[in-house]
């Protein structure tokens, strides 16, 4: 499929850094307050669905909620990540609200509909938000969802990841249909997240 | 202890088991208030507390609420206070030789219980006391009031398919009830109560209509119309009070996720402009000035049935003035022709359509007939 997405760029945002209250827990087990930002539209809750629903860990304990959500994630290194996910509403209107959501989140997805431009501008706006009054070492992702529908593309993935690359983020593309790179991206968010360093 | 026995938790209690069971009724969830721990076990904390062995606790309890009411009542600062003597209870519970093979549960029912006890000997101290806390709460009050005459769900972006007046009607009733409690808690329970009222409506609707669920796009847009129709008492005041006071180990995740949405709901409403309705802000504006003008008459004429006998007989003596400009009305019923009748008949056709469609626009603008009548016999 002429879909597939570009993986994880490098970055170094955020490594590094220790200590992170909103982040750590103890050095196995982390806990991360993710915020979903992106338009209204562009499939943000359907990615998180995917992903929640797709992990199929018995002893995982799994809130289904309208809007917010939490999912442990096992790595190879046998540290886990849970993810506590908060959904904002991407209409204009609610846009001002933001700030409330993305104060603390030690992540961010924002997400744009690869077929939709205006999506994509909305999209900056939002990264430009975040590096304004996001945290310092906050771990930031952009994702052009719907890359399915490719035939459709009117935001070329060059254009996304030089944009990413720009900002200390990382690119990439995924299908919340299909579910085409969906573990992968909260897998690269759960690496990057800063460790606290165990007790000397 | 005269302090312990001397609070009385009875009358509030029913409908809290009210609301926690609505809560715990929904999905299976994880943590806090969800969970079979979320049953306070406020009676129990008092009968622990009441044995000699706790006397220790009970003396530190004490001698913190006798060191605060030394000082000048501040929300901000003794919230501090409270937090720190909240955390230095945890341990001293944690290690207490009553607690001593206690469950992380019954150690949380103590902690809730607590928590419920100090809250309540703080309450008057702590909950809307300052003059800017009732002046906040009377701005976001008479905010909503106004919302309320005209702010329908399209205009917040809430689809056709989510109208369910039964449903939105318990998420209302749930945000009404914040001022039944005065323990952080239970004022968050019934903001859970109404958040999950609303989660469980979009989990329905997704699932009957083969729909995906859109997340915060339909969340939040549903609970800022829940907000505007409940017009919860003291709505910031009960923010700020559950922010403060909530223990702070508790007031994460999920729990934090929710509350969070309450505020950015009280947030919006107080910025509220035209483009935040999809409006024009002069079509705003005029929304907003005829709402006030609906308000004022409800205000100007609280009883409408004694309002109206007196206009009535006012207006019939203005009528009577202008009775000239009107034919017919100085007639005798006898001495009309037919012609006259017809168009006498006439005239009370038209009159009748009118009055049907004026009757009308005044309820689209929540104008009460009566009321405005009897305010122009007050003018």
């Amino acid at each position: 499929m002429g879909c597939s997405s570009s993986l994880p760029a490098n970055s170094t945002g955020g490594l590094g850094n220790i200590n992170n209250e909103n982040s750590a827990t103890d050095s196995k087990n982390l806990k991360v307050k993710l915020v979903l930002l992106g338009d209204s539209g562009v499939g943000k809750s359907c990615i998180v669905l995917r992903f929640v629903r797709g992990q199929f860990d018995p002893t995982s304990k799994v809130t289904i909620g309208a809007s917010f959500l939490s999912q442990t994630l096992a790595l190879e290194d046998s540290t886990t990540v849970k993810f506590e996910i908060w959904d904002t509403a991407g209409q204009e209107r609610y846009a001002a609200l933001a700030p409330l959501y993305y104060r603390g989140a030690g992540a961010a997805i924002v997400v744009y509909d690869i077929t939709s431009a205006e999506s994509f501008n909305k999209a900056q706006y939002w990264v430009k938000e975040l590096q304004r009054h996001g945290s310092q070492d906050m771990i930031m992702a952009l994702v052009g969802n719907k890359a399915d529908l490719h035939e459709k593309r009117t935001v070329s993935s060059q254009e996304a990841q030089e944009h990413a690359d720009m900002n200390n983020m990382f690119f990439v593309e995924t299908s919340a249909k299909t579910a085409d790179n969906i573990n992968q991206l909260f897998e690269e968010i759960a690496k990057r997240l800063p460790r606290p360093t165990p007790l000397s | 202890p005269p302090l312990l026995l001397s609070l009385s938790p009875a009358p509030t209690d029913r409908q809290n088991s009210k609301s926690l069971s609505l809560w715990a009724g929904g999905q299976a969830a994880m943590e806090s208030p969800t969970s079979a721990a979320s049953r306070v076990d406020f009676y129990g904390f008092l009968d622990r507390m009441r044995r000699p062995e706790a006397a220790d606790l009970f003396r530190s309890i004490k001698s913190f609420l006798a060191s605060l009411s030394l000082d000048e009542p501040s929300a901000e600062a003794d919230g501090a206070r409270v937090q720190a003597f909240f955390a230095e209870m945890e341990a001293a519970i944690r290690g207490h030789p009553l607690w001593a093979d206690a469950t992380h549960q019954e150690i949380d029912h103590a902690l809730e219980g607590l928590e419920k006890y100090i809250m309540t000997k703080l309450f008057d101290r702590t909950f809307a006391a300052s003059p800017e806390d009732a002046a906040a709460d009377a701005e976001v009050s008479d905010k909503i009031g106004l919302l309320q005459r005209f702010v329908r769900p399209h205009h917040l972006d809430i689809p056709k398919v989510l109208n369910n007046e039964a449903s939105w009607l318990i998420a209302v009733k749930e945000l009404q009830k914040i001022n039944s409690f005065k323990s952080p808690w239970e004022k968050l329970l019934c903001m859970m109560s109404c958040c999950q009222v609303i989660n469980n409506l979009l989990l329905n609707v997704s699932m009957t209509n083969d729909r995906t669920p859109s997340g915060a796009d339909e969340f939040l847009p549903i609970l800022i119309y829940i907000t505007i129709k409940a017009n919860p008492p003291q709505l910031h005041s009960n923010l700020k009070f559950v922010q403060l006071f909530r223990r702070e180990t508790k007031l994460v995740s999920e729990v934090e996720y929710y509350l969070t949405n309450l505020i950015s709901a009280k947030m919006f409403i107080i910025n509220v402009n035209g483009h935040s309705l999809s409006m024009e802000e002069s079509e705003f504006q005029k929304h907003m000035e005829s709402a006030k003008l609906g308000t004022q008459m409800s205000v100007a004429s609280p009883s409408s049935s004694q309002g109206l006998a007196t206009s009535t007989s006012g207006l019939q003596k203005q009528i009577d003035a202008e009775g000239s400009r009107f034919p017919f009305m100085d007639s005798e019923t006898e001495n009309l022709t037919q012609a006259e009748l017809k168009q006498l008949h006439g005239l009370y056709r038209k009159t009748v359509t009118r009055y049907t469609l004026l009757s009308k626009a005044l309820r689209k603008l929540s104008i009460d007939e009566d009321q405005l009548l009897a305010s122009v016999d007050d003018s």
